[in-house]
């Protein structure tokens, strides 16, 4: 922690049932190495009691903060100010793209989390499974059944990333498609396949990849795509050839 | 509520490529170059059309293609075949599993190939001929 | 439209011409322009060789491949586009209509362009 403080000004996103949206500035005192999540409880906590915003745990594994930092997807309470401003200079924050404003920076996030919920996403996975496959990261294996906490948190951000999500809403997004690839590699479940399957699924994706890059959890939603095409079109010739289910 | 739900009035923001990474300047690229592209199909087979009035209707058209202006709108069509042929490839081998880890890499380099293959058909455009 | 199963559209089928077609005509268009504009004399830039040109039946097919490749991969290309706007099921029906005539048209008067061109020769 610094002893020097920089001054910050927050331009936060503000919108009220059907109020029109406008930007409110906060100047603070911060310190940069504190992060942007601090600096807008600290506009809650003493500056304005009706902003709205959403946190939980503050280390990166609710996936409850994401929010836009000047124009980019970031988990704010992993955000250092440092990273995203000078002294002197200005914070705009924003709520996540293509999901309905509730209040200020809360979206609502249902149709996502029932979208996981099709997609049979998993909280919990084997530790020896948990990372992608492509990587070599290796766990000794002293026969014990490991488990982990899953690397998606539910953020949002790849969603609010994606050129196709921003104008199609019925796009299953990447979240959810990765979701079913990681539950179908882990559990070979033929009716996550079927799901999607389909032009709203699976063949929507356009490969902006920006998905992976906003991902603050190694995810790669993008890669999970791609190879989930990869065992969709597995499975369908399998089926044309041994015509079981 | 309803601000910020996904619509297709956001369309024009696919084209805006601000706080954005390589894999969204790609798709951008794609897209603008596969709309000049058709547009340029539907022009070229029209002017094919041509043959069949005879030579002198085809032959008055070539002359006209020799202008300097024309011959520039012939190479910005090239630039665009290569810029989307290119990157056709890259999404044709990362949709097949091929080289996701390294996207962004694929991008510069068929870019770069692209711009050079704009350049030496340039030149030959424009000072061989 | 939440909660629902999604149905199963076809996005692979067309999706994989797409690309297949794509990859086609990286290829033909590589053979096209060597042809056209480096083999053929004085890059038929006038009527008399491009009569001559089409005298050749691989030339005849290799252009009406192309045409079809090239028309096929944009059709569907426009189509995937406009899909990712979210239309409804009525407008898409007719964009599909649209397309099919469009793209079926473009192929007809190809072919009979380049028979047309092909039988010009003496």
């Amino acid at each position: 922690m610094t002893d020097r403080l920089w001054h910050v000004t927050f331009s936060i996103y503000r919108k009220k049932a059907d109020q029109p949206p406008f930007y409110q500035d906060f100047s603070l005192e911060v310190d940069p190495d504190e992060y942007v999540l601090d600096g807008i409880e600290r506009i809650w906590a003493f500056h304005d009691r009706s902003l709205t915003f959403r946190h939980a745990c503050h280390h990166s594994t609710c996936g409850a903060c994401g929010m836009l930092v000047n124009g980019v997807e970031k988990l704010t309470c992993i955000t250092p100010i440092r990273e995203v401003t000078k002294d002197g200079g200005k914070i705009r924050v924003e709520p996540l793209r293509n999901f309905p404003i509730l209040s200020d920076l809360v979206v609502d996030m249902s149709e996502f989390y029932l979208r996981m919920e099709q997609a049979h996403a998993l909280q919990v996975v084997p530790v020896a499974q948990s990372t992608l496959p492509y990587e070599s990261l290796r766990f000794p294996d002293d026969g014990l059944p490991h488990e982990r906490l899953n690397d998606c948190i539910e953020c949002g951000m790849c969603v609010s990333a994606c050129p196709i999500a921003l104008t199609a809403a019925n796009y299953q997004g990447p979240a959810a498609l990765a979701a079913a690839q990681q539950t179908y590699s882990l559990t070979s479940e033929k009716s996550l396949l079927a799901l999607v399957d389909c032009a709203d699924g699976v063949w929507r994706c356009h490969s902006g990849f920006e998905c992976t890059a906003v991902c603050p959890s190694n995810v790669d939603p993008a890669w999970r795509i791609m190879e989930l095409r990869r065992q969709v079109i597995r499975h369908r010739i399998k089926r044309i050839f041994r015509q079981d289910g | 509520m309803m601000n910020n739900q996904p619509t297709p009035g956001k369309a024009l923001r696919w084209f805006d490529p601000r706080h954005r990474q390589p894999g969204t300047w790609a798709f951008i690229l794609n897209r603008i170059t596969a709309l000049g592209l058709t547009l340029y199909l539907a022009l070229h087979l029209i002017m094919l059309g041509k043959l069949a009035q005879g030579p002198e209707a085809y032959d008055s058209f070539i002359a006209l293609a020799k202008t300097p202006w024309v011959k520039f709108g012939e190479l910005l069509v090239i630039s665009a075949g290569l810029i989307h042929g290119l990157n056709g490839i890259r999404i044709a081998l990362t949709s097949f599993g091929i080289g996701v880890t390294v996207q962004r890499q694929l991008f510069w380099s068929f870019l770069t190939l692209a711009l050079i293959g704009s350049a030496i058909f340039g030149y030959f455009m424009f000072f061989v001929h | 439209m939440l909660g629902t199963r999604p149905k199963a559209r076809e996005g692979a089928f067309l999706w994989l011409i797409k690309i297949l077609a794509g990859l086609s005509i990286v290829i033909v268009l590589g053979i096209h322009f060597v042809v056209n504009h480096l083999v053929a004399p004085e890059g038929l830039l006038n009527y008399a060789d491009v009569i001559r040109y089409y005298q050749n039946p691989w030339v005849v097919t290799m252009e009406i491949f192309f045409l079809i490749a090239v028309v096929t991969h944009a059709l569907i290309g426009i189509r995937s586009i406009l899909l990712d706007l979210n239309p409804s099921d009525s407008f898409l029906s007719i964009l599909n209509t649209i397309l099919i005539v469009v793209g079926v048209g473009a192929v007809a008067y190809g072919i009979w362009l380049a028979l047309e061109i092909a039988s010009r020769g003496n």
